[in-house]
């Protein structure tokens, strides 16, 4: 558990001419959290303007991100090769990005020509090919003065209307059930109408007869011609397109970053003060970094630029409510270890922690493995997830698949150390202890008895039934109530160290403390009243303190609570008794598992394996095995949601207020680029 | 015929409760999906709404639980 890093306040001022200087420092030591300027904070000030360079640096960005666009090149995906620094940077100066952006542009205006061709003859082709069904060469559809030509395809064969129709003449060819018949009337301007209705009536389609001389037939035999050369033409543009992407791929990328990186500095002014002669940078820094930057502001820039500590703000809430309102909130920095930093992503989901609050992460990072492998408990499914969560935490790359891999890998050993030792289980039989009418165990079925040692490491005879006699399942039960009564306790004592920081032991007491006695006063009289009506144990001696001593803590608790919650301190009191009940869950969704597991397992090897027969061990190895897949999978979900949702609802409520804002320093970030130095250790 | 009551009580309870946690969150999650289209960010308080009924069919198991195994206990033995 930590809370996010201390921060600290800083100001830096300077000439405005020593600004680019300044903010390419502030990128190279990348632990300078900026206050975004807000205009109207101060008279005489306004934002800066962007750097000399970002115009440029942002207009060259868009044509690399379009080009690698056009290329089909993925930056996430792509194999680089290394390259310095200085390298793309001299290449980009030198004007390649604007020259490999022109022949990209000018090979996929090439393609788009091409392809707009083919589009075209592909047609034409298929226009000739219907004309070649009249007896008609192509000059004879053009060139007259008094007669209007139509030509098209039409839903059926119209010869015997259209020869009703005066001064006319037409061709129509043959109809058959593939393609509608091919119809060319010629007919005097006069009764053009006449023509046209009789077509329309046939649902004309009239279609541009290509210019040309000859038998459609040739041209069409031309046009495919032109068509394959088209076609052959658009390989090679495409071939070519491909080279491309496999020549610039590299330089791509890697110039995207650095002009991102560029453009991101150069419109950095943006965020800062200025005046006619000087700027104002105002920033948050972790405390433990303010001598290192000064430090390096000093070393890079030497004099005229000047460094000041404003303030090292506390954890508690008055200093922020006083602040001017942009320094109010001071950026929430992680602080997790390499196995906490895998549950920032839960935790995120909800909100960033704030300032003033411990990061929950580690907490999560306990309990939630826990939960889980508490619910799955199964020798048999705990292998496979530890297994998957190795996998994943070796390939995942994003935040998101690493946090799933931590808890299957983290979840799955607990659910092998339960599995074994407390339940004694695998696939949802015992290890130890002879079968009975409905179901196997490990012994049974394979017909060996384990090592006595084994029986010593199992609880009870073989290990707490999840479905089993009334002492297992109400000690499950109740183990259940127990672990939640720790959460819940944990979780209290966190919201009232949270409260302590924020507002002072006196009133984390009113906030949290009260909390506490409340939950315990409420467990120990829940315990005393089950006590007297379900084991009817008298009410006399110790129950008796109990039962007083619970009363006595509840009040107190009440009393503590009152000045902030109210009535509410009361009416919340089920609540809490339906939070810890919650908790039961835990039992709840193993028992659920295992009963799927009884049924598929009595089905596999009672029912059909039990028959004897060959076709009986198949179908039961079928049953066995699809049963079992199913009940895993259901397990990463409900398990997965139901220990996540233990954290989110019943214990993060109880402390965690987020709304924090994320620490994000000025950085080059860069990921594939490899600065000079580096590069020739390496290469 | 009283372990035939008690089970059908089991069943009830189960069901009932389940009845009425999915209708409590048949408007929550249709809400919480509608959310999260609008802002990703508000996954982990939707989800954290979304679950909230769950509780009821947990309340409902645990009856159920202490039905079937606990309750036969009880039943006089004559």
């Amino acid at each position: 558990m930590s809370l996010p890093e201390s921060m600290s306040r800083i100001v830096i001022v300077g000439g405005k001419d020593r600004l680019e200087e300044t903010v390419n420092a502030l990128f190279k030591i990348g632990a300078v959290h900026l206050i975004d300027y807000t205009n109207d904070s101060d008279e005489g000030l306004s934002i800066g303007k962007p750097l000399d360079f970002s115009p440029q640096a942002s207009e060259r960005l868009l044509k690399v991100r379009s080009a690698a666009k056009d290329l089909g090149i993925n930056a996430a995906k792509a194999d680089f090769e290394p390259m310095s620094l200085d390298d793309i940077k001299a290449r980009i100066s030198a004007g390649e990005v604007e020259a490999v952006e022109r022949t990209v542009f000018d090979t996929i205006e090439e393609r788009n020509k091409i392809a707009q061709k083919i589009t075209e003859s592909e047609l034409k082709a298929k226009t000739l090919a219907d004309l070649s069904k009249l007896p008609l060469n192509l000059e004879d559809y053009s060139g007259y003065e008094s007669l209007t030509v139509m030509v098209g395809s039409v839903k059926e064969d119209c010869s015997e209307p259209l020869a009703q129709v005066p001064n006319s003449d037409f061709y129509i060819s043959a109809s058959d059930k593939k393609s509608r018949p091919i119809v060319a009337v010629f007919v005097a301007n006069a009764d053009k109408d006449k023509a046209s209705a009789v077509l329309s009536e046939h649902n004309f389609v009239e279609m541009e007869v290509p210019s040309g001389t000859g038998a459609p037939a040739d041209a069409k035999v031309q046009v495919e011609k032109d068509l394959e050369e088209a076609k052959a033409a658009l390989e090679a543009v495409n071939a070519k397109l491909a080279d491309m992407s496999e020549q610039h791929k590299s330089f791509l990328v890697a110039s995207d970053e650095e002009l991102s990186d560029e453009v991101s500095r150069g419109e950095t002014p943006l965020r800062v003060a200025t005046t006619d002669y000087s700027y104002v940078i105002d920033a948050w820094v972790p405390t433990a970094k303010v001598q290192k930057v000064e430090d390096d502001l000093k070393t890079m820039l030497g004099s005229g630029v000047y460094m000041e500590v404003q303030e090292n703000r506390g954890r508690n809430l008055h200093e922020e409510e006083h602040a001017e309102p942009r320094f109010k909130k001071a950026p929430s920095k992680w602080k997790n270890g390499k196995y906490g930093k895998h549950y920032e992503f839960p935790v995120s989901l909800v909100s960033v922690p704030r300032y003033q609050e411990l990061d929950p992460s580690i907490l999560i990072g306990i309990f939630l493995p826990i939960f889980f492998g508490f619910m799955i408990g199964d020798l048999g499914y705990a292998i496979p997830f530890i297994v998957l969560g190795a996998y994943g935490l070796k390939v995942a790359k994003s935040k998101e698949f690493q946090a799933i891999a931590t808890v299957l890998f983290f979840g799955g050993i607990w659910a092998a150390i339960f599995g074994t030792f407390f339940f004694g289980e695998m696939l949802g039989m015992h290890f130890l202890g002879h079968a009975t009418d409905l179901q196997h165990t490990w012994e049974s079925l394979l017909g060996v008895a384990l090592p006595e040692w084994f029986n010593g490491v199992v609880i009870g005879d073989h290990g707490v039934s999840k479905i089993g006699t009334v002492d297992d399942i109400s000690f499950l039960l109740k183990l259940t109530v127990y672990i939640g009564i720790v959460h819940l306790l944990v979780s209290y004592f966190v919201g009232l160290y949270n409260s302590t920081i924020q507002h002072g032991f006196k009133d984390a007491m009113h906030h949290k403390g009260g909390w506490i006695f409340s939950l315990t006063g409420l467990v120990i009289l829940c315990y005393a009243i089950t006590q007297m009506l379900f084991s009817s144990v008298p009410l006399e001696g110790m129950l008796l303190y109990l039962l007083i001593a619970g009363v006595v803590l509840l009040v107190i608790g009440i009393v503590l609570c009152w000045p902030v919650d109210g009535i509410q301190s009361i009416l919340e009191l089920p609540g809490l008794v339906g939070n810890i009940l919650s908790y039961t869950r835990l039992a709840a969704i193993g028992m659920s598992k295992a009963g799927m597991a009884l049924a598929f397992n009595y089905i596999a090897l009672i029912m059909l394996a039990g028959s004897g027969d060959i076709l009986g061990y198949i179908l039961g190895g079928v049953v066995f095995l699809i049963g079992h897949l199913m009940i895993w999978v259901l397990g990463i979900i409900s398990a997965g949601l139901h220990a996540l949702r233990l954290q989110y609802v019943e214990s993060m409520n109880k402390f965690f207020e987020g709304g924090g804002v994320e620490y994000a320093p000025l950085k080059t970030k860069f990921k594939h680029l490899i600065k000079t130095a580096k590069i020739q250790t390496e290469v | 015929m009283d372990v035939g009551l008690i089970a059908i009580g089991a069943g009830i309870a189960v069901g009932l409760t389940g009845l009425g946690a999915g209708w409590a969150e048949k408007d929550v999650g249709a809400a919480a999906v509608g959310a999260i289209t609008e802002d990703v960010s508000l996954f982990g308080k939707a989800m954290v709404l979304m679950v909230l009924p769950e509780t009821i069919v947990i309340f409902g198991l645990v009856v159920a639980i202490l039905a079937a195994f606990v309750l036969p206990g009880y039943i006089p033995s004559a």
